[in-house]
């Protein structure tokens, strides 16, 4: 079922959360809501189901206007990033708990129950308590309960924050495959940049309570539309160089590296820029040699990763296949890959 | 630091409730007084010998005249005839007279012809009555008893001295007629009906009801509405029934308003037994609710947020948010509440000694009241601190037991092994 906010507004007394936003999100679509601390990814969420009312707008889920429905009534199933199960229920009462407000009858229960669980392989925890069980297992437990009802839209608050990195993989695909299986629109609120472009068909980039951009993942990180966006997305993060457009090129410091840039025509001479040059397009390939010193190695085990220093004193990082020739302190002449990069006026916008 | 606070508890917790056990144990009263007694056989001691030796009883209930050396010694001091000293000595030495008619005709009788005056003079001396004399040891009790003809077996001795000793003696009669009283079972069964309406409807039901509704309230509200169901329990009890008092009198608020309606003033507190519970009951239950509110709050302000969040997107209905997640959760608070709350009210009659004494009648007396009554204050006198220690010891035990049942009903075990707040 499609999600719209439309012109979406929130604020909490005078303080103003979220300003008119439009967001939609496509039926069976799982679309990530990414944004750092604060920036209102939460509370987006929790207005979709129902939990805040909008101070402004509308929200629809299909043709049918949720705004000013209360949360029991919008049949959304949403995963809370502390899990909130309910600690005196055992798994199987926690699983059945929105059927059981239903009064559907027992035995339908259990079985919905046995069902999902096997869905989500917990099958042989139904007896235990939330206390007695892992991250991992519990937040399989809120996943269950989020599907039981067979919810139209399927809200996730950051759920993986609480799981060590192996478990952190493993339920990524697991999320995913459950949404496709069940068909169901999917919002997936997190900071973690990787989780929201391994796991959504589109990503959402928020700021300070408005959506930067909305693109595929690929899309997003290789057509950033801001410097915070090309700065969010991508482990290791790009480097961001400050320099002056001269003539057509991105100039940086006195008689410092000189770039031709296409995008950079027409754009006045001492304008000031920055330029953007992710690790991968700074290494042995590509076309304008720069030179420095490195500061910085560290393996990542099939990679490594560099930091160099130009000479003005700002730093490139560089991600490049294993190698042991390069240690820190040495001068290297290494290749940046020109047409990759991307050049950003002073407020952030992309030229 | 284990030695002061041995000191403290030793002399401040199980000092109190040992000296209840001892004095429960004895028949203390104002009577007895608390040090020893001396042997008198008073009209008690004698109704009390009346069961087991009905022959001795009314004997020594009668006055008693005995010609012996003794009274002829204090005859010849008083130097009157000495013809009355000679002839009493040879005739009658050792004759026993029941009463004081038959020895004063013997004394008349005498050749030396006492006046009426003296006749009466010297019976006096002669007079060995037991009645109403005190005996400073039980061996000058039995000495005496034997010079007026009582020989008694050592058995019956035992007998004699035990209903005559003024003092306290170890006894377990106390609990003997609490057992046995009709009076008792009425104090109990009052007991039992003001503590269990008072916790059920006030302290925990109307308690929780109070909480949950601020609960659901926009928080100012909610701390104004806390604030003033506090005002019981912080305004002195004093003051606090004193206003209930002046809502109730003929010429208080309740009579003024039902004048309107041509009902004669009438004191509404003590005017039925009826009416009495309902006030005793509402003024505590006041005071009561006013804790458990707190308690209640703030273990459902320790929910987390999310499990609200979570129960209302699961489709969850307040009715049923109530029911699933917050009762379940409140449990602990709940026995809690449950068990301090039987005990102060097991405990505490301020409110009701304050308000009805009791009455009207003995219609609002309650177990501690009425030990209160027993042992400290009441209108005959005598105060009877072996009885109303053991009242308090039977409600020492009453508590223990309740709680040791609450305990077994919240299944404390589960309580404390297992976390009750995990995310
Ligand atoms: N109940 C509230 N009252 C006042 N301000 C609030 C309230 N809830 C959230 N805010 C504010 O709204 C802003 C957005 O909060 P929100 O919880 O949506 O952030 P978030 O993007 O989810 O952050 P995080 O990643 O840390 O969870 C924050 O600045 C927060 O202080
Ligand atoms: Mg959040």
């Amino acid at each position: 079922m499609r999600i719209l906010l439309d012109k979406f507004s929130k604020s909490f007394g005078s303080t103003k959360v979220i300003e008119d936003m439009d967001l939609e999100v496509g039926s069976g679509e799982m679309l990530a809501l990414l944004g750092p601390s604060g920036c209102g990814k939460s509370t987006t969420l929790f207005a979709v189901c129902g939990i805040h009312r909008p101070t402004a707008g509308r929200i629809l889920f299909g043709d049918r206007d949720v705004t000013n429905l209360p949360s029991q009534e919008r049949n959304v199933g949403v995963v809370f990033q502390s899990y909130a199960l309910y600690p005196h229920m055992t798994v199987e009462e926690n699983i059945g708990f929105p059927l059981m407000v239903k009064r559907v009858a027992a035995a339908d229960i259990k079985k919905q129950v046995a069902d999902i669980a096997a869905l989500v392989h917990i099958e042989d925890l139904l007896g235990r308590r939330p206390a007695q069980l892992s991250g991992g297992q519990q937040q399989r437990v809120a996943l269950a309960r989020a599907l039981i009802r067979r919810p139209d839209v399927l809200l996730l608050d950051e759920p993986l924050a609480n799981l060590d990195a192996k478990l952190r993989l493993e339920m990524r695909s697991e999320i995913r495959r459950l949404q496709k299986e069940t068909g169901i629109t999917a919002i997936l609120v997190t900071h973690d940049q990787v989780e929201a472009m391994s796991m959504c068909d589109r990503i959402a980039i928020m700021k300070s309570g408005e959506i930067v951009q909305i693109a595929t993942p690929s899309q997003m990180y290789n057509d950033p539309r801001t410097s915070f966006v090309a700065s969010f997305l991508g482990n290791p993060p790009i480097s961001l160089l400050k320099g002056k457009a001269e003539q057509g090129a991105f100039v940086l410091g006195e008689n410092g590296l000189r770039l031709p840039l296409a995008a950079l025509s027409g754009i006045p001479d001492g304008t000031a820029l920055s330029l953007g040059v992710r690790p991968e397009h700074f290494g042995t390939a590509g076309g304008v040699p720069v030179e420095g010193r490195v500061v910085f190695a560290e393996t990542q085990g099939r990679e490594n990763l560099y930091d160099v220093v130009l000479p003005d004193g700002s730093v490139l990082r560089s991600i490049q296949p294993v190698r042991d020739d390069v240690k820190p302190g040495d001068s290297v002449r290494w290749n940046l890959d020109s047409a990759s990069t991307f050049v950003f006026a002073e407020d952030g916008q992309r030229l | 630091m284990i030695a002061p606070a041995a000191v403290m508890i030793f002399l401040f917790f199980l000092m109190p409730v040992v000296l209840t056990a001892i004095f429960a144990m004895t028949n203390m009263s104002t009577a007895t007084g608390i040090s020893g007694g001396v042997w008198q056989v008073t009209q008690g001691a004698v109704n009390r010998l009346k069961a087991d030796m009905p022959e001795l009883a009314s004997g020594i209930a009668e006055p008693r005249f005995v010609i012996d050396e003794e009274g002829l010694a204090a005859l010849e001091a008083l130097k009157l005839k000495a013809g009355f000293t000679a002839e009493l000595r040879t005739s009658h030495m050792g004759e026993v007279f029941p009463s004081r008619r038959e020895a004063e005709r013997v004394i008349k009788a005498l050749k030396d012809r006492p006046s009426t005056r003296e006749v009466k003079q010297i019976s006096d001396l002669f007079n060995r009555s037991v009645l109403n004399t005190r005996f400073e040891t039980r061996d000058e009790l039995m000495a005496s008893l034997k010079r007026l003809g009582f020989t008694l077996t050592p058995a019956e001795q035992e007998t004699v001295a035990k209903a005559t000793y003024t003092g306290w003696v170890w006894t377990t009669e106390n609990f003997r007629i609490i057992a046995n009283s009709p009076d008792m079972a009425q104090i109990f069964l009052n007991t039992a009906f003001y503590v269990s309406v008072t916790l059920l409807v006030f302290n925990v039901s109307y308690a929780l009801f109070l909480a949950i509704t601020t609960h659901y309230m926009p928080a100012s509200t909610a701390s104004i509405f806390r604030a003033i169901w506090l005002l019981p329990r912080i305004t002195p009890v004093v003051i606090y029934v004193l206003m209930w008092k002046w809502l109730t009198w003929d010429s208080g608020f309740i009579s003024m308003f039902m004048g309107q309606f041509g009902y004669p003033p009438k004191n509404y507190l003590l005017d039925s037994a009826y009416n009495a519970w309902f006030f005793v009951i509402l003024i505590n239950g006041f005071i009561g609710a006013s804790m458990g509110m707190l308690v209640f709050s703030s273990a459902i302000k320790a929910i987390p947020q999310a499990h609200f969040h979570a129960s209302e997107v699961d489709g969850a209905s307040r009715w049923q948010q109530v029911r699933h997640i917050i009762l379940p959760q409140l449990r602990w608070p709940i026995l809690f509440v449950t068990c301090y709350q039987t005990l102060s009210l097991l405990a505490s009659f301020n409110e009701i000694l304050l308000s009805t004494r009791g009455g009207p009648g003995k219609a609002t007396e309650v177990w501690s009241l009425a030990a209160y009554h027993t042992a400290l204050q009441n209108y005959t006198g005598n105060l009877e601190y072996g009885l109303g220690a053991a009242m308090a010891l039977v409600l020492v035990v009453v508590g223990i037991v309740l709680s040791l049942i609450y305990l077994r009903i919240f299944r404390y075990d589960t309580l404390i092994s297992k976390p009750l707040i995990e995310d």
